[in-house]
């Protein structure tokens, strides 16, 4: 579970703020896509879930064991840096304190790259340098998942294979998913609720509720 | 040549520079903190006229000036979030302004300049006990966080969610450049320090590898810059940091027009 109670956000600490005095409830095993316009605070959500960001104003918790993290997309990795995607995740287990070197494999396997284990991460495609970033955030097992923008750069194809492995990850293994969106149709066909910024605040709706909300606006958010 | 005792001390301490300094510099590289090597080479030169000025070891009087200098510059990153080029002429100020003041003054009693050229002949048997010490520490260091340190290089939010002290390590990290640059100054001297930290990592960046492997060719081009540095500027009777600069942008420039070649080479045969 994650609650966040008149949680306000400034990066100076004082006003105006990202967030303002907003409440949040997600459930275990929900798929909850955060959507809204640019600069709204979704990545800032994300972050402060993380703990990489402290509260301005407010609490936000979760109860959450392990947490898997899937950036966005050349947002803080360097693309230029030379580790295969075998030694980008052996040494993730080794942070983690993961003994059994099969978990990487096995990661590997479940995202459909055990075939480049030994490639650069620098020279995979968009969508293959993401599912190693899922692959990396599932191994330890996380009860939570977040993602930011995980369609950002990605083909059609992969987007496909991505969501649906999200999905799968979320009815069968019971992870919940709290991942930030500005792929519209796949908030909407793929979680169960949605959780929508705007100037500052939020709220949840049902994908078909958004759905409506959001054709009846003529893809406004698009 | 190594039937002399000066150039045997200078010898075993140029092996240990060739393994330390691309250690470091593959983080510092790949951090984009090439500057900040740059910077904790002059703060080193503080250290020395302090040391020298107190009659202590300078090579130690360097190691805690440039530590120091390493800590206040991940200090004032929080002060400077927006402008962290500004953080690295704040330390240049402080190091380079001291380092001119005691030597301006005229109470140390020995020179300062083989500090800045790098010298064979001044190695002695303490500084060459320093230098081991120092690099033992800190390859030690390297290979118990060997994995965090990659992280926090590749990817520093993913290492904080992993529950890495990402503050903690950088703390460490910049006791470990400052170790490095400290063992370097005598053999390479200050102002060619940091390339020496640099251009080997950028030779083997041009080979294209994963990251263990780049970390290995880094040392074997060290090896090669620093050795062949040592051995021909001890024949042309100039100073070894100079030349060894020299070397290195020559191993870089081989490897960049085999690179070529080879790339050349592969097309002709695609197209064939």
């Amino acid at each position: 579970m994650i609650k966040a109670e008149d949680l306000s956000f400034s990066y100076s600490g004082s006003p105006p703020y990202i967030l303002s005095g907003l409440e949040l409830e997600i459930k275990n095993g929900e798929y909850v896509s955060v959507v809204g316009d640019n600069g709204c605070g979704k990545s800032t959500l994300m972050k402060l879930i993380l703990k990489f960001l402290r509260p301005t104003h407010g609490s936000i918790v979760t109860d959450a064991k392990k947490i898997g993290y899937v950036p966005q997309k050349n947002d803080s990795i360097n693309s230029g840096f030379p580790i295969t995607v075998w030694e980008m995740l052996n040494s993730y287990r080794k942070l983690l304190k993961l003994k059994d070197k099969a978990v990487v494999s096995e990661s590997l396997r479940l995202v459909g790259l055990s075939d480049h284990a030994r490639a650069l991460m620098g020279n995979l495609s968009g969508g293959q340098a993401q599912k190693a970033f899922i692959a990396r955030a599932l191994m330890g097992e996380p009860d939570l998942l977040i993602l930011d923008e995980p369609s950002a750069g990605v083909d059609i194809d992969s987007q496909r294979e991505i969501y649906a492995l999200l999905k799968r990850l979320n009815t069968e293994n019971g992870i919940t998913i709290v991942s930030v969106e500005h792929n519209l149709d796949a908030a909407i066909s793929n979680s169960t609720t949605i959780f929508h910024l705007h100037g500052g605040h939020g709220h949840f709706c049902t994908p078909q509720k958004y759905s409506e909300e959001y054709l009846g606006k003529g893809g406004a958010h698009a | 040549m190594l039937s002399y005792s000066f150039m045997q001390n200078a010898f075993v301490v140029s092996l240990f520079i060739s393994v330390l300094c691309p250690c470091i510099g593959v983080f510092l590289v790949l951090r984009r903190y090439s500057m900040i090597g740059d910077t904790l080479s002059h703060a080193s030169l503080a250290g020395i006229t302090i040391g020298l000025l107190c009659n202590q070891s300078p090579v130690l009087g360097a190691f805690i000036f440039t530590s120091l200098s390493g800590a206040l510059i991940e200090y004032l990153r929080r002060y400077f979030r927006k402008y962290t080029d500004l953080i690295l002429s704040i330390v240049l100020a402080l190091s380079v302004g001291t380092a001119i003041t005691i030597i301006s003054s005229g109470k140390l009693r020995t020179n300062a300049d083989s500090f800045m050229f790098g010298s064979i002949l001044t190695v002695t048997k303490t500084d060459m006990v320093m230098v081991m010490i120092l690099s033992i520490i800190s390859v030690l260091t390297l290979i118990f966080l060997y994995h965090q340190m990659v992280y926090i290089a590749y990817d520093e939010e993913a290492a904080k969610v992993a529950g890495v002290k990402t503050g903690l390590i950088n703390y460490v990290f910049f006791v470990l450049v400052a170790s490095a640059i400290s063992v370097s100054i005598r053999i390479v001297g200050v102002l060619v320090l940091s390339s020496m930290i640099a251009l080997p990592v950028a030779t083997a960046l041009q080979l294209e590898k994963g990251f263990k492997q780049t970390l290995i060719f880094s040392i074997l081009f060290s090896m090669i810059d620093i050795m062949s540095g040592l051995f021909i500027s001890y024949y042309l009777n100039v100073a070894p940091g100079g030349f060894t600069a020299l070397v290195s942008v020559f191993v870089l420039l081989m490897v960049l027009i085999g690179k070529k070649l080879h790339t050349s080479f592969n097309r002709a045969s695609h197209a064939s």
